[in-house]
């Protein structure tokens, strides 16, 4: 961890508010490369951003994903077959199974957390991604930025990949279970949501937005 | 929300959570009906099973996913609030918060479990499944467990002296 307390910029000292801890932080010039780390509980304070080729990559990565995601939602994940009677699953279907039976907290939650809030998350990264690359200006894009900083949280395809998995296990010894390729097509959507995270680099993009009209 | 009104919010989705915590795990969740045998599964019914047909692996990653790391997230963020405004373990605390909210989402594998077992429940009368109530509980007490740790900011366990309560 670096000490925090090294020459002020341009001899005016600027404290700067620890995202995590709320310390006061003194700020100082950065060489690139270089981080600024709270000495109280040692988060990142002020980091070198990735520049515009982090959010181009940012925007490739959320088109695929956002492609990715129709397969992932139309294709069968697996085929469950007992007896010569079979069902094929989808995402939908466990949502809809749910809601049938008197369930529709937790169908709505599934729907919610599984459907709807990766596609959110990829079109608000999108969107302000497209906007941030080709400098645009279109209405929208605070409220499409805050949207994507507030579900970045909810990425829970990963999670859904691996319940496929275990749910798998328990059915096989109900009767004959297949993979379908739509568990493919949800590994590669987790994949690409997390690449998008991982370059959607949000002090660059709050600098774009804020600071160059 | 101001930061009383976080630790006050906090501290009631960690009570309403260790509350739900028993019928989550002692109703049943969901029946498995096989070619007419009827077979309802509480959450521990379900491990004993899986390790009863040798699948002891499974059993121990289902035990520790669904029933102790629900009850070991309660119980830290409970030991969290508990030394709210003192200056006791403060790097400690700073770290397990960091560690429940990062794992916080995989709490979601149970519901998505359920969701895929149910979306069999369509298979006619050679075999079902079919979510029960205590489902209902599940699912509210990883929510309220979820919301407990993203309610309560790191930054409060720096604040120096108790919050009145409003």
């Amino acid at each position: 961890m670096e000490s925090s307390v090294v020459d002020p910029p341009s001899g005016r000292e600027v404290w700067l508010v620890c995202p995590r801890c709320h310390a006061d932080c003194l700020d100082r010039d950065l060489q690139p490369g270089q981080y600024l780390h709270c000495a109280r509980c040692g988060a990142e304070v002020k980091s070198p951003t990735g520049g515009p080729r982090a959010i181009q990559a940012a925007w490739a990565f959320a088109t695929a994903g956002l492609l990715t995601m129709i397969p992932a939602n139309t294709e069968p994940i697996l085929k469950f077959d007992v007896a010569g009677n079979f069902q094929v699953n989808h995402i939908a279907t466990g949502v809809e199974g749910l809601w049938n039976q008197g369930f529709e907290p937790i169908a709505a939650l599934v729907f919610f957390s599984a459907i709807a809030a990766p596609a959110i998350y990829l079109l608000a990264v999108w969107y302000v991604s497209a906007l941030v690359t080709l400098r645009l200006r279109w209405p929208g894009r605070r409220l499409f930025f805050a949207v994507a900083r507030h579900l970045e949280a909810w990425n829970l395809m990963p999670v859904f990949a691996v319940a496929c998995v275990v749910s798998v296990v328990k059915l096989r010894t109900l009767g004959e279970v297949t993979w379908e390729p739509g568990i493919v097509w949800i590994a590669l959507l987790s994949l690409f949501t997390l690449l998008t995270i991982q370059f959607f680099d949000r002090r660059f993009v709050h600098v774009e937005l804020e600071e160059n009209p | 929300m101001n930061d009383a009104q976080r630790f006050d919010l906090s501290r009631a989705l960690v009570l309403t959570g260790f509350l739900l915590y028993i019928p989550a795990n002692f109703l049943p969740v969901m029946t498995i009906t096989i070619t007419g045998e009827v077979e309802p599964l509480t959450v521990m019914g379900g491990v004993w099973e899986l390790f009863d047909s040798g699948l002891a692996p499974v059993a121990l990653i289902v035990f520790l996913a669904s029933i102790a790391v629900p009850l070991f997230k309660l119980s830290a963020m409970g030991w969290i609030l508990l030394l709210h405004g003192t200056n006791l373990h403060r790097p400690a605390r700073m770290a397990l918060h960091g560690f429940l909210f990062r794992i916080g989402t995989w709490a979601m594998i149970d519901i998505f479990l359920l969701s895929v077992l149910t979306a069999v429940g369509q298979l006619g009368v050679l075999a079902s499944v079919v979510p029960e109530r205590g489902a209902m509980f599940y699912a509210a007490m990883l929510l309220s467990t979820l919301f407990a740790t993203d309610v309560y900011k790191p930054w409060l366990i720096w604040q120096e002296r108790n919050l009145q309560p409003t």
